[in-house]
Order: C-alpha cells, then sequence, then structure tokens
C-alpha cells in the first residue's frame, strides 16, 4: 500500500476514523405530527447535522452514522421501536430452550444509485407514486423522496466541509486530492458515476443508509474500472489505492472499543459467482479487489469467493493461497452451483435474480436490496430431549429403528413447527417498523411502495438457524447401532442411562463413544442416519414460507453468539454421550474429534448433509487443517484440489483454520476434544494427541506463534 | 481373500501423486531399528497399551475373555475408559476395503491421485495385494505399491501389469550396515531395483536418512552410481528421521533404538548431490 493509505489505515486501526454521531436540536412541536411524518422529519435533519470525518490524506468521506435518536438504517435497527421491543424481551433470551431472536441482516443494492444516481432514483419514486393511491404508500413514498433529497444535500454540505478544509492543507498533492473530492461531491450521488473514482464516492456515501454487507462488489464496480483502464483515465494502482480507502471505511464504521472491531461480519461481501447470462463472473477487477484487501491488516470486511463449476483450478488456487497468508482470516468459500440450484429449485427465484446473492455476516445468505431473513436461533436438540425424556413412553417398545424414527420425526417437526413460528413471530414485531433510509437502497421497496422491515424489499428469503443438528444425527447413529443393529443395550437401558445423566451407565457411554463412527467418518451407517435426517428437513420446510412470502431454509451457524452453549446448559443427556449441561455443537464440520478417517471422509459426510439443497440457508462448514499442509506448495495443491472436489461434489461453504500454537497447547490439555488434529513429518504422520507427551511439547516449540 | 491392515488413511497428500488413500499391511520382513511403524511389522493383530494413559481402573480385565493368555479379541479395547488400550490389526476382505477406496474416487479423479498399497511389508500378501490391484484397475484408479522390495522379483511381475507407480524403499546402499540395522543384506532389493529401473515404469526412490547411519555423502553418491549404472527413477525422495514414533515402541513392549534426526543442511546437501 502506498504512503497515504498507510496513513489512513494506522489512524483507522487507531479508531481515529470513526465517525462520530451529532444530535441535533429537535422541535418539539414536531410531536404534533403524524408519526411517520414526524420521523421522516428528524431524519433528514438529523443527516444534515453530521459531520464529516476529512484528513489531509482524504480521497473519500461523506460516511454518517445514526445515534438511536431518529429510525436509521435497518441493520442496525437505531430508532426503530418495535425492534427494539423484539429485541429486549427475545434477543438472547430462550423461549422455551427451544428458539430465541438474533440480529437480522439487509443489504443494500447500489446497481440503482450507480446507473442512474439519486436523481434517477427520485424519478422512480416520482414514477412508482402515479401507480399508488393509498395514503400510507403515497407518504411512505413522499418519506422516501425527502431523505433522497437529504443524501444530496449532505453531500453537498461534505463538499463545503471539504472545500473549507483543503484551504488548509498545503501540501499541493494533497490539496489537489481534496478539491477533486469537494468538486465529486457535488457530482455524486446526485447524478450517475461516471468513474470508478465516483462510482467508490457514491457507494462510501450510500454505506450510511444500510451498513451492512457491499454485496456483490466486483460486478458493480467492473464496468467502471475496466472503462477507465480502456480510456487511460486510471491506473491500476490508483484502483487500489481507491477500493483500499473504501475498505478502510468499512472497517472504521464499527468502534475501536466494540468487540466486533476484530472480528469481521458486518460488512461481509462476494466475488466472484454467476452473472445473469451464466457465465463465471470473476475477473482481474475481483483479483484487484482481493489484492487490495490483503495488502491491508485490518478485520473488516470479510470476503467470500463464489466458486462456480466454471472457475478455473488457478482462480480457486489463488484466493486459497490468499486465504493461507491472512493472518486475518478474511476469505470464506461458498459453492454457487449449490446455492443457485437451491434459489431457483427450491425457492422458485428466477436464475437471474438468484444470481445477485450475497453473504452476510457471518455467512447468511441475502439478496441484494433485501434482507438475510430471520435468523433465529432453534435448539434442535431439544426434540431428542423430548423424545427420551418424556415422550419416552412411546419408543421404549419400538421394534425397529423405522417405527422408533418415525416417532422421533412427528417430535422433530413439532419444534420446528414452533421453531418456524416463533420465527415469523419475531418479524412481525420487527415489521411494525417503517424505515426510509435502507428502503431507499432496497430493491422493489420504491416499486411496492412498502419499507424494506414490512418486506417491501424483493426476495426476502428467511433462513432460521439449527443449534445442535450433529448431535441428533449421533444420538440417532447410536440408538440404530446399539439398540437395532448390535442389540448392546435395550431402549430401557439407554432411556435409564439418560435419565441418570449416564450415572451407572458409564461402561455403555465408554463403548458408544469408543466404538462409533459418528458423523464426519463417511461409513454407510453415518451416512444413512445423515441423509435421513435431512430428508426430513427437507419433508417439513419445503413448500413452507415466511411471512414475507419467500421460501424457508436452514441453516447451522452459531453467528457471535454462543447458543449452542447456552441451549445445552438446559439440555438434559442425549444418546450421543452427551452429559446433561453439555454444550451442543453447530456448524455441519469437524466433529470434535469424533471425524477419524481423514478429510475426505468428513467432506464425504457433509455433502451427504448438504445434497438435497435444503441447507443452502445459514450454513458453515469449518474446517481445522494441519498448518504443515499450507506451508509447502505442492501439498497446497492437493489442498486446493481436495476442496475444489468437494465444491464439485456438491459441498455449500468451507472456511479453513490451520492449527496454531495456542491449539496444539489445548489439544494437550484436553485431548478428547482436539482428537482431529494431526501432524506430519516427512511421509509419517500421526494424530497429535497419540503422541507422548516430549513430541507433543517438541511439536509445540516448533509450532510458530 | 483376506488381509490383516494396520491402517486405511483416506485423504493422504503423501505417499504418491495427488490425493490418496493409503492402505496399510501388517507385516514386514525387514526389522528396521528406526521403523517409526514399529506395530507394521508383526503379521498378526496386537493390543497397543499406552501406559501413560492408563488409569489402573481394571475394567479391561473385567471383560477380559482370556485372563491367562490374551487371543486379541480386542474386548479390552472396546471397553478402555481412558483409550490406553487399542488394537492395531483387524481381517478385511478385499471387497471391504475397496468399498472404502472407492469413496474418495472423485478426488482421485481431480488431483491425479490413487491408492496406495504400503506396510508393512504389503508385497509379503502378494495374491491379496494382487487381487486388490486388479480391482483398483477395474475402476480406473491409480495403483501404486510402496514397498520395501525384498521379495522375489516374481512378486513384482505378478503386480507390475496392474501397478502404475512403484514407490521403492532403499535403506541403505552398504550391504553391512543394512544388515545391522534391517536385519537383512541388501543384495536381493538393490537386484530387484536394478530390473525395475530396466523397464518401462514409474519409480519413485525413498531413502530415510538416519543421523550416522546412511546420512554420508558416499552413501548417496553410491545410490548415485547405482542409477548411472541401470537408470534413474523418476523421483528420489530423502526423509529425514524422526522420532514421532517412539511411543508406539513402548505401547508394544518392543526396546526401542534412538536415532539423531539429520539437520535442514544436511539434508539439503544430501538433496543436492541426487539431483
Amino acid at each position: 500500500m502506498n504512503e497515504r493509505i498507510s496513513k489512513l489505515c494506522a489512524l483507522t486501526l487507531d479508531g481515529k476514523m470513526y465517525v462520530e454521531t451529532i444530535k441535533p436540536n429537535f422541535d418539539r412541536y414536531d410531536y404534533f405530527l403524524p408519526t411517520e411524518q414526524m420521523n421522516v422529519k428528524r431524519l433528514c435533519e438529523y443527516i444534515l447535522c453530521q459531520k464529516p470525518v476529512i484528513t489531509e490524506n482524504s480521497l473519500f468521506t461523506g460516511l454518517f452514522r445514526f445515534d438511536g435518536s431518529v429510525v436509521g438504517d435497518a441493520f442496525n435497527r437505531s430508532g426503530h421501536k418495535n425492534t427494539a421491543i423484539a429485541l429486549k424481551n427475545f434477543y438472547l433470551k430462550k423461549i422455551g430452550n427451544l428458539s430465541t431472536m438474533e440480529w437480522q441482516h439487509a443489504t443494500g443494492d447500489y446497481s440503482r444509485v450507480l446507473k442512474k444516481g439519486i436523481k434517477g432514483i427520485i424519478e422512480d419514486i416520482d414514477a412508482s407514486a402515479l401507480m399508488h393511491y393509498k395514503p400510507e404508500e403515497l407518504e411512505f413514498l413522499k418519506g422516501l423522496k425527502d431523505v433522497a433529497n437529504t443524501i444530496i444535500k449532505w453531500a453537498e454540505k461534505c463538499s463545503d466541509k471539504v472545500l473549507e478544509f483543503s484551504k488548509s492543507v498545503s501540501d499541493p498533492t494533497k490539496k489537489n486530492n481534496l478539491e477533486k473530492l469537494a468538486s465529486s461531491l457535488l457530482l455524486v450521488p446526485r447524478n450517475a458515476p461516471s468513474s470508478l473514482y465516483e462510482a467508490i464516492l457514491t457507494m462510501y456515501i450510500c454505506f450510511s443508509a444500510n451498513p451492512d454487507s457491499v454485496g456483490t462488489l466486483d460486478r458493480y464496480l467492473s464496468p467502471f474500472y475496466f472503462n477507465d483502464i480502456k480510456n487511460g483515465t486510471i491506473t491500476r494502482d490508483e484502483a487500489k489505492e481507491y477500493l483500499q480507502e473504501f475498505f478502510l471505511m468499512l472497517q472504521s464504521y464499527t468502534h475501536i472499543s466494540s468487540p466486533h472491531f476484530t472480528r469481521g461480519g458486518q460488512s461481509h461481501f462476494c466475488i466472484g459467482g454467476y452473472l445473469e447470462d451464466g457465465i463465471d463472473g470473476f475477473n482481474e477487477f475481483s483479483v484487484l479487489i482481493v489484492e487490495s484487501l490483503m495488502e491491508l491488516p485490518t478485520y473488516i470486511p470479510q470476503l467470500t469467493f463464489r466458486w462456480t463449476s466454471k472457475t478455473p483450478k488457478d482462480v480457486l488456487w489463488f484466493m486459497m493461497d490468499c486465504e493461507r497468508k491472512d493472518p486475518n482470516k478474511r476469505i470464506a468459500f461458498t459453492n454457487d452451483d449449490m446455492r443457485i440450484a437451491c434459489y431457483t429449485k427450491i425457492c422458485g427465484i428466477p436464475f437471474e435474480k438468484a444470481v445477485s446473492y450475497t453473504t452476510v455476516g457471518c455467512n447468511e445468505p441475502a439478496f441484494l436490496g433485501s434482507m438475510a431473513g430471520s435468523n433465529s436461533k432453534g435448539n434442535l436438540l431439544h426434540s431428542i430431549e423430548t423424545l427420551f425424556h418424556k415422550n419416552y413412553g412411546k419408543i421404549i417398545n419400538c421394534k425397529s429403528f423405522d417405527e422408533f424414527y418415525g416417532i422421533y420425526e412427528s417430535i422433530l417437526f413439532d419444534d420446528l413447527e414452533k421453531i418456524f413460528e416463533y420465527d415469523n413471530k419475531y418479524n412481525k414485531i420487527r415489521a411494525r417498523d417503517i424505515n426510509y433510509i435502507s428502503s431507499l437502497f432496497a430493491c422493489d421497496c420504491i416499486e411496492n411502495a412498502k419499507s424494506i422491515t414490512q418486506g417491501g424489499c424483493n426476495t426476502a428469503i428467511a433462513s432460521p438457524t439449527l443449534m445442535g443438528i450433529i448431535n441428533v444425527i449421533d444420538s440417532l447413529i447410536v440408538v440404530k447401532k446399539y439398540v437395532f443393529d448390535e442389540k448392546l443395550m435395550s431402549m430401557k437401558s439407554l432411556i435409564d442411562a439418560l435419565h441418570s445423566n449416564w450415572q451407572g451407565y458409564g461402561m455403555y457411554r465408554t463403548v458408544i463413544l469408543n466404538t462409533t463412527d459418528f458423523f464426519g467418518n463417511d461409513d454407510n451407517l453415518s451416512n444413512y442416519i445423515t441423509s435421513l435426517f435431512y430428508d426430513s428437513l427437507y419433508k417439513f420446510i419445503n413448500g413452507k414460507k415466511n411471512i414475507f412470502g419467500y421460501q424457508w431454509l436452514v441453516g447451522d451457524l452459531a453467528g457471535y453468539n454462543e447458543h449452542y452453549k447456552w441451549y445445552g446448559e438446559d439440555t438434559l443427556a442425549t444418546p450421543d454421550g452427551r452429559y446433561m449441561g453439555d454444550m451442543m455443537k453447530f456448524g455441519v464440520g469437524q466433529n470434535e474429534g469424533r471425524d477419524r478417517n481423514g478429510l475426505t471422509a468428513l467432506l464425504n459426510s457433509v455433502i451427504v448433509a448438504h445434497k438435497n439443497l435444503i441447507a443452502c440457508g445459514s450454513t458453515v462448514t469449518n474446517v481445522s487443517l494441519d498448518k504443515k499442509l499450507v506451508e509447502d506448495d505442492e501439498q497446497f495443491s492437493k489442498l486446493v484440489d481436495t476442496f475444489e472436489t468437494y465444491f464439485r461434489n456438491g459441498g455449500v461453504h468451507f472456511q479453513l483454520t490451520y492449527i496454531s500454537k495456542e491449539d496444539l497447547i489445548a489439544a494437550k490439555e484436553n485431548p478428547d476434544k482436539y482428537k482431529h488434529i494431526r501432524v506430519r513429518v516427512s511421509g509419517f504422520s500421526d494424530y497429535f494427541v497419540n503422541l507422548n507427551e516430549s513430541i507433543q511439547n517438541d511439536i509445540i516449540m516448533r509450532t510458530d506463534k | 481373500m483376506t488381509g490383516i491392515i494396520f491402517d486405511v488413511q483416506r485423504g493422504s497428500y503423501v505417499n504418491g501423486p495427488g490425493i490418496r488413500t493409503t492402505v496399510f499391511f501388517k507385516g514386514c520382513n525387514l526389522k528396521c531399528t528406526w521403523c517409526h511403524n514399529p506395530e507394521s511389522q508383526d503379521f498378526e493383530p496386537q493390543i497397543m497399551f499406552y501406559k501413560s494413559k492408563c488409569t489402573s481402573c481394571g475394567i479391561c480385565r473385567n471383560f477380559c475373555e482370556s485372563k491367562e493368555s490374551c487371543i486379541i479379541c480386542g474386548r479390552c479395547t472396546r471397553e478402555c475408559l481412558t483409550g490406553a488400550k487399542a488394537l492395531c490389526g483387524k481381517k478385511y476382505t478385499a471387497d471391504e476395503i475397496m468399498e472404502i477406496i472407492k469413496k474418495d474416487i472423485p478426488y482421485y479423479k481431480n488431483s491425479s491421485g490413487g491408492v496406495t498399497f504400503s506396510g508393512g511389508e504389503c508385497m509379503l500378501k502378494i495374491d491379496f495385494l494382487t487381487e486388490l490391484l486388479q480391482k483398483c484397475k477395474e475402476n480406473n484408479i491409480h495403483t501404486a505399491v510402496d514397498t520395501a522390495g525384498y521379495i522375489p522379483y516374481s512378486s513384482f511381475e505378478q503386480i507390475l501389469p496392474y501397478t502404475d507407480l512403484i514407490i521403492y524403499d532403499v535403506k541403505c546402499m552398504n550391504s553391512t550396515v543394512h544388515k545391522k540395522y534391517t536385519s537383512v543384506q541388501n543384495t536381493l532389493i538393490l537386484d530387484n531395483l536394478k530390473s525395475l529401473l530396466l523397464i518401462d515404469k514409474e519409480i519413485w526412490v525413498r531413502v530415510p536418512i538416519i543421523s550416522g547411519i546412511n546420512d554420508s555423502e558416499e552413501e548417496i553418491n553410491e545410490l548415485k552410481s547405482f542409477y548411472e549404472m541401470y537408470g534413474y527413477p523418476q523421483k528420489t525422495e530423502l526423509l529425514p528421521y524422526h522420532s514421532l514414533g517412539e511411543h508406539k515402541y513402548e505401547a508394544i513392549n518392543k526396546e526401542l533404538t534412538r536415532f539423531n534426526t539429520p539437520s535442514n543442511d544436511k539434508m539439503q546437501k544430501l538433496m543436492k548431490l541426487i539431483k
């Protein structure tokens, strides 16, 4: 990175680029206005009261934030009174150890503003007003128009401030940059941008309206870049500089004191993937985006690479190479073939729309200009607990596994019904708020004359995420293997063992843990159970729609919060050997050392889980790998081949962790949890926990921190 | 046909090109004192006992079906609470092994990988090995055989039609030293290598480098002279000795001899000589 970006980067990581908020003195007579009119008036006043961050090294400015005093953006939901009620009562507060509300993402669609500027958006609002007649719809559109005009005025205010600031700058290059910024702010976002610089400046300002994912960045900005390059009006290095300043803005949006400052998540975006005409969209500009981000020692944003079956191997190699070299672990990988198949076949979304998805937050899918579903967290292990601790009378005399599974499935469906019902209820509360600023950049809110929070946006898919899927699968494996196939224990013994929290049944538990091929081993039984279980999920969910009328999917990620731990604390013992109170698992990936047949076996097992596409919601597969695999290019190439094969065969997602010194120390202290870690020297490899202490110490000492 | 297998390692990035499944046969006719898989030397299944993990709870004894003399039933390993006991070696049919191998066919195809049969000395179970190799070829799977070569050449002739790659372990060029540390002389081994180098077959030679035993420049130069006389293999890998298998000696109650690991500088020098 060049000197200018270095300086801005230092300021950013020092928290000095954070945009402070200024609360205006609102007129008390505003309360005499109808609520929505007051909300819009105050929102506009608030925006114009803010102060842009300008430094002598700035080439961009215009970001603003909300403080809760007005109805702000749809991601932070500041000032959204009904959402606040929902959060206060249900966020991280379990209902019956079965469901809890989670944060909701919302991602802007910048294509319209980049195509026609805010001026064009205002024209669209006027056109829409001619098509609507309901007073609330017309009032909503009027509100949007007021906010749109305010953003133009905000840019003009920023221009004045920049010009004023530039007078105090003596360095001619810096002064020139500031003057360029000031004059550009009079052009955009009012008008459609005509260069990459103006396009990024437009997004820089409009990001304030929905400060979450910036979506499919390479497809928004590629046309500007290639046009500028063709016209000779930009160099590759200049483009990189612009992108880097944009990324620094995304980092600085979060306050340095927040735990989220070093986690990434909010500003997750995508590169690559299928375009509307079916070709793979990864291009030279995508490479530039990745290079620009990787040069910055920041944490936010993170990106997902959308792999397609048309992605050349060297592109996947490039992306995985960037990932292995990135100490801040900002790159994840997802499979477009699976996701697009899901969105078109299961959700019924047209291909042209389906390809516009991005991932937001931790890994939630969302369509541009829309909300990322609901993301409530459901406890799936609750169904197993109900079966063995409350309804055990129904299964004690089961003659076959099929009979047992039929009873389990009906309890599972009861729980799913409630999980999805609660999910709808959280959304219904949130939908009572009307949002003006994010709706301006949402897809179709203008045409529908309806707020993004109320489902005015196009394609608001929902994906409740389920904790404990692997515990459920492992529990079912144990029941089939030991009760019905091998008859090691009777159903009554198993029920008694669980009721006593395995006390007095330690021998059984040991045999179960030592001799079961649990999820992740790619053996016939675990694959059969995995397939059976996901087919049940599919059976339940397929065709079910959320309150906005879009198909539900499921996911398995936990996000930032430890729901899997909290749910586990209140869940009784389960057949997978889990004690009462033990945390449960999230994600579908490595199984705390229970996957013992190697990486390909693990990935094949995950593919079985993903095969019916229903898990294309907020799905995550975390894989921890031996650090040595990424140090040598020959071995690393095989790793690339491995994950390419995994995608070609139906894996949806992966993100990689290479074993650290801390992990090895933890493995030494808790070997049962880290059984999967292998260490390799030359042609020999072994599980770390199998080695004697002195060699473990030696390896720990040799592992770089 | 059946064979005793002590490990099937899936998703292996070593033991040949691409992503591989490595099948480890139990039983070896060399007794290399530096062997990092000492449990591979005996032909029959055996109980491995990791003393440091044992809490002397006595549970394994309660389940023992033959307290007077162990019949390797493995029951005690199933009941062991701490993992101190483990059964090494299990009888498989060729079809059972093939079922595992076939699970990763897409990975082999996408990486030019395949299956490697190793050990122990897999060629001592030549008919079982041949059956497996034939089945792999029926499924268009690339095959590699990892051998120490102390077997009649007729065994090679039996497997060559179904083998794409021979990974050939050369422990030491000096026959006396070879005999001292592996229990056999290397004449047959080098004769077989000579014959293999003269035919049209891909060969990778692997040499474990043990400090003070075979890490001299003379040793490597001798190997190079051998190549110059009979032909170069497609690849030579020098593998530095490591002590990662030491804990297994105690687990099978076998006497351990310690060796030193050669330095990186030393390894680089030797690699330059052979290239």
